[in-house]
């Protein structure tokens, strides 16, 4: 965790978390109406990632070019001399601490800062302003991220309170955590999707900079013990839509005692977001299609006697 | 005998020909009830009569001499203008300065109006008659104060007072005139009429409504007349029989009390003619129609020749008939009333008087034909309360899933508290309908100038900034309040702008009592004071406050931007200090020419995203407004309550209005009614509701208007109608007020707008009722394309 969040922890004795979007009204993210909370800091890299500013488990400084009307107030409030000129840049990343004097200084919001901490109190009460249509549509939250299993510490004191509410909760996971935490919070969880990206291992790391063991290996477990585990794929042309992948998935799934799957087809909202954090291209860059061909992955897996259910 | 599926063919042919024959006419001007009227009053001796006479005796008049038709496969009969759709002109009342703008109606792109050369001249003979003699200028004040009333009125940048047009806005007792017919009527006139002494007002008061019950009464023998010459010429036996039919229900009513369902629905459409021609052509609304007519429902149903199919054919073919009356605005009043709207609202379901639910049959039938129909008129609302039966809402929901726009939804529970809390009794307020665009009153009880004015909030903002001027002007319009060097903290601001509120809050009402008493003295209403409980008994006519309820309403237009604007100030100057207050009003006067302070103000917190600082301002101006109100009583007795629907009239304001420290630059149209600025609810549409939701709606006795406005694709199948069904539950059982709901794909708003041939009856719900995309302005349709869309968010 950050050094900014642990110093607060230990300031206050709370955990607290480290959001970097809150989306109300989501439909596709589990039953009815939700709130999806979007938590900040993840273990892989995937080159395919639409949210690149979830990656890094500390607050980060965002530039919104189209926002900008050049007014450079920012560098003279910048400690780090981190403040670059030109249009399309204005954070030199490795520089910047996260301060946050420019995103004060910033009229035009043109510096924002990506992740805020929230304690337990406040993110509830955030969450609650929506009970009243959880209860109504069958919706409630969504913890995704960024991966949320890496804040289990404030997941734990946040979840019970959540759960007093009668609020339906859903985690949305790579996969890759540590069981113990799972353990610990999985009581508090209502349905957990969780991502099977690639079966081989060593295809996994090249895309994602870690191998597949754990994921997969947490997967087993949580089949084993919890009723409502969903897989998910990311349907990524030329990663992972190849029939090698296919069987494989649907082999580990019967072994999981598994018959259903969801697909989601990669899309590449992420892009525009990188410049605004300093990212470049993903490197390996999977140079991938607008749309991946659904319609056969779901006949390929039907072949091997597992449903899709196919997302827009 | 037809065989069920012949039977339903039928029916849907005659339908389907009569919505097209009305959808298909081009709407026209009908010069009848105008060149009637005068020929009425240029006889000077019937300009000695008293106006209670003068008034059902030209009514009479127009009934007994206007052009009377019986268009192929009608089964209702009654037409109101010599037009298939048409409009008529009250020179005595706005009609001067319509006439005068007459020889652009065909030409003009926004709502043209076909009118003959020979019409044309007709009308414009009649001005001089009438222009020393219309409503503004029998004003009870100086000719100077007159001439500079109808000068102001003219640009209307403060307020615009409908009611110099007349007041209507009711929702006539037909119950009673289905039940008694007009011979009921005079009668009960008549008893009355003997102890009052002969030529008083009172007594005067009962002749009228005695004339004009015997008028309306003839009006319906004309028409049997003419189904009978009809009938004799016809040779399609089938058809023959129907206009036989036609002239027995005809020869009946509306003199004398239906029988059956064809007969109430008559009886009901020869009055909704007859008070549409008495005074303003506005919001006269046949109501709770699914409960006053199901007693005849039922005894029809117990004729064996008579089915629910029947009944459907008959509302759907009086509905349709509700379409051919259409208002002729002028160029000004259709800044304020876009769409040729005349707010004809029929409700259905809702609690009867004794608080159970009273959805029934009819409620069903007139749901299906709101969502087969779909035309602008009649304006179909729905009531709705926690015990509604779950397959009514579910009916409502597919149909508004379905894109149909109709019905507008209205929350039983919040309006009946509001008009209790505003004196209302609790059986009365059970028994409202809302009547225009969205003001509730009681069927049958209420004499409610729910469209008294409209006014303009947020300018308010801009002469408090500036000492009572407007930006770049050296005259004060308003009050000379603080100036902006001497302002120390929010709270100074506001008292300068609860100042200018007040002061013109003030102006406003002066000029209504006078509106108020010439309407009384000039244009009573005999026929609709007839149809509405207490006129009769205490022998006053409801222009004279005779009616057992008597609010006006004004409508406060632009809350969210005046409160946005508040924040703002707030914010930039007195919590941020990035400027001084005469920084700001500099900016302001300068349109804020500074892309970094519009980005500025653009990005701070607005209304609408569940934000309790920011909604917190929005709540501060509706307070503001109405205890501004509060004080006042009008001329007939009732109070001046808030209405928060601005139907197009935020547009109008907006462009007059000089820049405001919310990031809007000179000219920008407000936001409608209580919606957020346009694009400024970010957090979509369960925020979007808590803030409403924020707004106590029990003091907004006039009614409120907000839009939803949906992608068609987010609302598709079970999910989609579960997830409306969530929002608006949730939404009621909170407090909200009314809702309506626009559901399109986004895409073929801006085909229909590129090329108006391509849908040419979209209808769309703009500000409380629905219009025809096509018959809005250029802006409002921007407008309408530019409203958020709730869609999904990934």
């Amino acid at each position: 965790m950050s050094d900014a969040l642990t110093q607060e922890a230990e300031k206050s004795g709370e955990k607290k978390a480290l959001v970097f979007d809150i989306q109300r009204f989501c439909l596709h993210d589990g039953p009815g109406i939700r709130t999806v909370l979007f938590f900040k800091g993840c273990a892989l890299r995937c080159a395919w990632c639409h949210n690149p500013e979830s990656h890094q488990a500390r607050q980060e400084v965002a530039f919104f070019a189209h926002c900008c009307v050049q007014c450079y107030a920012c560098r003279g409030v910048c400690p780090k001399t981190a403040i670059l000129t030109g249009p399309d840049r204005r954070i030199d990343n490795p520089l910047c601490d996260g301060c946050g004097n420019c995103v004060a200084s910033c009229l035009t919001r043109a510096l924002r800062m990506i992740g805020k901490t929230w304690g337990t109190a406040d993110l509830l009460a955030e969450v609650r302003k929506d009970r009243d249509f959880f209860i109504s549509s069958g919706g409630g939250v969504t913890l995704t991220g960024g991966e949320p299993m890496l804040q289990a510490a404030f997941l734990e004191g946040f979840l019970p309170s959540l759960k007093g509410d009668g609020i339906h909760v859903t985690l949305e996971t790579c996969g890759h955590f540590t069981w113990a935490d799972m353990e610990r919070i999985a009581p508090f969880l209502d349905l957990i999707y969780f991502d099977l990206k690639q079966m081989d291992s060593a295809r996994h790391e090249s895309y994602t900079t870690r191998g597949n063991e754990l994921i997969l290996d947490n997967f087993r477990r949580l089949a084993a013990v919890f009723p409502h585990v969903q897989p998910r794929m990311p349907v990524i042309p030329g990663c992972n839509d190849d029939e090698k992948n296919i069987v494989a998935t649907a082999a580990f799934l019967h072994e999981c005692a598994m018959e259903t799957i969801h697909c989601l087809p990669y899309h590449r909202m992420g892009e525009a977001k990188l410049g605004r954090i300093g990212m470049g291209r993903p490197s390996p860059d999977p140079d991938i299609p607008h749309r991946p061909d659904l319609k056969s992955v779901v006949e390929r897996f039907a072949r091997e006697e597992i449903h899709v259910v196919a997302y827009d | 005998m037809l065989s069920p599926t012949t039977e339903i063919t039928r029916c849907s042919r005659r339908i389907n020909t009569l919505r097209e024959a009305v959808q298909g006419a081009k709407p026209g001007v009908c010069t009848e009830r105008a060149m009637i009227w005068t020929r009425y009053f240029k006889d000077k001796e019937n300009r000695k009569k008293s106006p209670y006479i003068q008034i059902a005796e030209a009514l009479t008049e127009v009934l007994k001499n206007k052009s009377i038709r019986i268009y192929p496969d009608e089964l209702i009969v009654g037409n109101y203008s010599s037009k298939r759709v048409g409009g008529a002109i009250y020179p005595e009342l706005h009609g001067v300065p319509v006439i005068a703008e007459a020889h652009t109606f065909a030409k003009r792109k926004t709502n043209p109006l076909e009118m003959s050369n020979k019409e044309l001249r007709q009308l414009l003979s009649i001005v001089p008659f009438w222009l020393p003699r219309f409503l503004a200028m029998k004003l009870d004040t100086g000719f100077v104060k007159k001439l500079a009333l109808i000068a102001d009125q003219l640009t209307a940048k403060f307020y615009l007072i409908n009611e110099l047009g007349g007041v209507a806005h009711i929702a006539p007792d037909y119950a009673k005139l289905i039940a008694v017919g007009t011979e009921g009527i005079a009668a009960e006139a008549e008893g009355y009429q003997k102890d009052a002494p002969r030529g008083s007002e009172t007594w005067c008061f009962y002749e009228g409504v005695k004339i004009i019950a015997a008028g309306l009464a003839r009006f319906g023998e004309r028409y049997a007349g003419l189904a009978r010459e009809m009938a004799l010429e016809e040779k399609e036996p089938t058809r023959k029989a129907e206009l036989e039919t036609i002239a027995e229900v005809c020869q009946r009513v509306p003199r004398l009390g239906a029988r059956n369902f064809h007969e109430a629905l008559q009886s009901l459409f020869f009055a909704q003619i007859a008070v549409n021609l008495e005074s303003l052509d506005n919001g006269i609304c046949p109501g709770r129609i699914d409960q006053y007519l199901y007693p005849y429902y039922r005894t029809s149903l117990m004729d064996p020749s008579f089915s629910s199919r029947q009944a459907k054919e008959l509302l759907a073919a009086f509905s349709i008939k509700m379409a051919e009356i259409i208002p002729v605005f002028s160029k000004p009043m259709m800044r304020f009333h876009g769409g040729m709207f005349n707010g004809q609202v029929v409700t259905v379901g809702g609690v009867d008087e004794s608080g159970n639910d009273a959805v029934n049959e009819l409620s069903d039938l007139l749901l299906e034909i709101m969502d087969e129909l779909r035309m602008r008129q009649p304006n179909f609302h729905a009531r709705v309360h926690r015990s509604s039966p779950e397959a009514y809402r579910h009916k409502i929901n597919r149909t508004l899933a379905s894109g149909s726009g109709s019905p507008a939804l209205y929350n039983d529970e919040v309006i009946i508290e509001a008009l209790c809390r505003h004196g209302y009794k609790t059986a009365d307020a059970r028994n409202y309908t809302a009547v225009g665009c969205v003001e509730p009153v009681c069927q049958g009880k209420s004499f409610s100038s729910t469209d008294a004015a409209l006014f303009n909030v947020p300018i308010m903002l801009e002469l408090a900034l500036n000492e009572g001027r407007r930006f770049g002007s050296f005259f004060r319009s308003g009050r000379k309040t603080k100036p902006a060097t001497q302002m120390k903290s929010i709270e100074d601001v506001r008292e300068a702008f609860e100042g200018q509120l007040n002061f013109f809050v003030k102006r406003l009402i002066g000029d209504l009592h006078l509106v108020e008493k010439a309407n009384h003295k000039e244009h009573p209403t005999p026929l609709s004071s007839a149809l509405l409980e207490g006129c009769l008994k205490s022998g006053r006519c409801s222009t004279g406050g005779g009616a057992v309820y008597n609010f006006s309403g004004i409508q406060c237009v632009g809350p969210a931007d005046t409160g946005d604007a508040l924040y703002a100030i707030d914010r930039a100057v007195f919590r941020e200090r990035r400027m001084t207050l005469p920084g700001l009003v500099e900016l302001m006067r300068k349109d804020i020419p500074d892309e970094k302070w519009l980005l500025y103000f653009r990005g701070l917190e607005k209304f609408g995203n569940d934000e309790p600082e920011a909604d917190g301002w929005t709540r501060y101006v509706i307070a503001a407004f109405d205890s501004a109100l509060s004080g006042y009583t009008s001329a007939r007795g009732g109070r001046y309550v808030p209405g928060l629907y601005s139907v197009t009239a935020h547009q109008y304001f907006g462009k007059i209005t000089g820049a405001l420290p919310h990031g809007r630059r000179r000219g920008e149209a407000f936001a409608s009614g209580i919606a957020p600025v346009n694009g400024m609810d970010r957090k979509g549409p369960t925020a979007l509701l808590n803030s409403v939701n924020s707004i106590n709606f029990t003091q907004i006795a006039n009614g409120v208007n907000l839009n939803l406005q949906f992608d068609l694709a987010l609302l598709k199948g079970e999910k989609g109608a579960s997830i409306l069904d969530a929002l608006l539950k949730t939404y009621f059982e909170r407090g909200g007020m009314q809702v309506q709901v626009n559901a399109f794909d986004p895409q073929i708003l801006v085909e229909a707008r590129n090329d108006p041939n391509k849908y040419p009856h979209l209808l769309v719900r703009v500000s409380g009722y629905s219009a025809y995309f096509n018959d809005l302005a250029p802006a409002m349709k921007e407008e309408i394309i530019s409203r958020t869309v709730i869609a999904s968010v990934r």
